[in-house]
């Protein structure tokens, strides 16, 4: 029933909604997968590699324009890779059932993180020791603004125990979690939104390379689906960042979301029912 | 005016921040272009092995597993089958992965060169370290 006529345009799809609604495309085609029958964990294997694309083809924009805080990202990737490998592992060793409703509430909670987003400027303020002592502040040059915007991290104590639970999730469900990256970055380390944003994005490629190697030693990835996934999820995704930066219209981006609120419940109605 | 020392103050800092944004350029640039050219191969070689599959089978299907192999494994085991003569779309869809995952690997490579030979910044080559010796694990597990 599976073929590559039905998961290619499908992926193009799921890589597009997931870059309108300003998340990747793993949270929708883990769901999408799942539907036509394909077994959680292999959905989850495949998604994470899809993951490595996607957030290396837009990392790779931002940090040419100087947004990328390199330190800030290698600091907290030594946290999320760990959370990485503990997740995947976590996956192999669990049932499919929790995993659904872990899915659902998480996507949950990456969409009221979405729908809520605060864009407060970054901390100017003074610092903590530890993060002073870890250079974690930084500049841009702010389009926008038109001006260069300096800033100063704060917290790095609290943030990388967080990061290393981000890393978690993302090596359980096989998303890059960027949402509450991005949460950690803005409210506990008080980074500009810019800045944490794109800094979550490079961050996300790593984490998502640990916990696909974990993944492909135990078998889950498998080249049949990986192949049309890959393809089409980059393609959904390069597509759908070129139209976001046209638009500017909230309706559009609250109908994407709207989809992942879908998704979310139907993930935990079929964790609870256990039918699957 | 132009001599306020406010307005110099300012004007030095934004110089002083545009400086160091001006001196990681080339990083950045090398950073950002290796994910991108890294991801654009990756997908090129998927790309290519469907194409072949194609027209070797008339299906876009690939029914080969991958199992109980790391990443080196799986890529010493295409090569191996491709030095036998095995010459098949599945090489070009392992590479395809491979080249995918390898892909940030070498990005924190390149960091890595970066904050020792360049910045030399020995506190973030040892975190650099820790992230690479960590991503190192995680493709040779078994």
């Amino acid at each position: 029933m599976i073929s590559f006529e039905l998961l290619f345009p499908v992926s193009i799809v799921a890589g597009f909604i997931g870059a309108m609604a300003g998340m990747g495309g793993g949270v929708v085609i883990i769901p999408v997968l799942t539907l036509l029958g394909v077994d959680i964990k292999h959905a989850i294997a495949i998604s994470i590699l899809s993951v490595i694309a996607t957030s290396s083809g837009s990392a790779s924009a931002y940090i040419r324009d100087h947004i990328t805080n390199l330190k800030v990202g290698m600091f907290l990737e030594m946290f999320t890779i760990a959370g990485a490998l503990t997740g995947a592992k976590i996956t192999l060793a669990v049932s499919p059932k929790p995993l659904y409703i872990i899915f659902g509430l998480v996507l949950l909670a990456s969409w009221l993180a979405l729908l809520f987003a605060r864009h407060q400027m970054g901390n100017t303020g003074p610092q903590d020791r530890l993060t002073r002592w870890l250079e974690l502040e930084g500049s841009y040059p702010d389009q926008v603004l038109g001006k260069v915007v300096h800033y100063k991290a704060v917290r790095s104590y609290f943030g990388a125990p967080l990061m290393y639970l981000a890393g978690i999730i993302a090596g359980l469900l096989g998303i890059g979690a960027g949402a509450v990256k991005v949460l950690i970055h803005d409210l506990v380390m008080g980074l500009p939104p810019k800045v944490s944003t794109t800094t979550s994005n490079m961050i996300i490629g790593v984490t998502a390379l640990a916990g696909a190697s974990v993944y492909l030693v135990a078998g889950l990835v498998e080249p049949g689906l990986a192949a049309p996934v890959i393809l089409g999820i980059a393609i959904g995704a390069f597509l759908g960042t070129r139209l976001l930066v046209r638009m500017s219209n909230q309706a559009v981006r609250r109908f994407f979301l709207f989809i992942l609120l879908i998704l979310a419940v139907e993930m935990i109605v079929r964790g609870v029912r256990g039918g699957l | 005016m132009t001599d306020d020392p406010k307005t110099g103050a300012w004007q030095n800092a934004d110089a002083r921040a545009l400086g160091e944004t001006q001196r990681q350029f080339d990083m950045d640039a090398v950073v950002g272009y290796i994910l991108l050219i890294g991801v654009l191969i990756a997908l090129v070689l998927v790309a290519g092995a469907l194409i072949w599959r194609w027209m070797n089978t008339r299906t876009l299907w690939f029914d080969y597993k991958v199992t109980g192999m790391n990443l080196f494994e799986l890529i010493v085991e295409e090569i191996h089958l491709a030095a036998k003569g095995a010459f098949r779309p599945r090489l070009l869809m392992s590479l395809g992965i491979a080249m995918l995952m390898l892909t940030p690997f070498i990005r924190v490579l390149a960091s890595m060169v970066y904050f020792m030979a360049a910045l030399r910044n020995w506190k973030y080559s040892v975190f650099t370290a820790i992230v690479l010796l960590t991503l190192t694990y995680s493709l040779f597990l078994r």
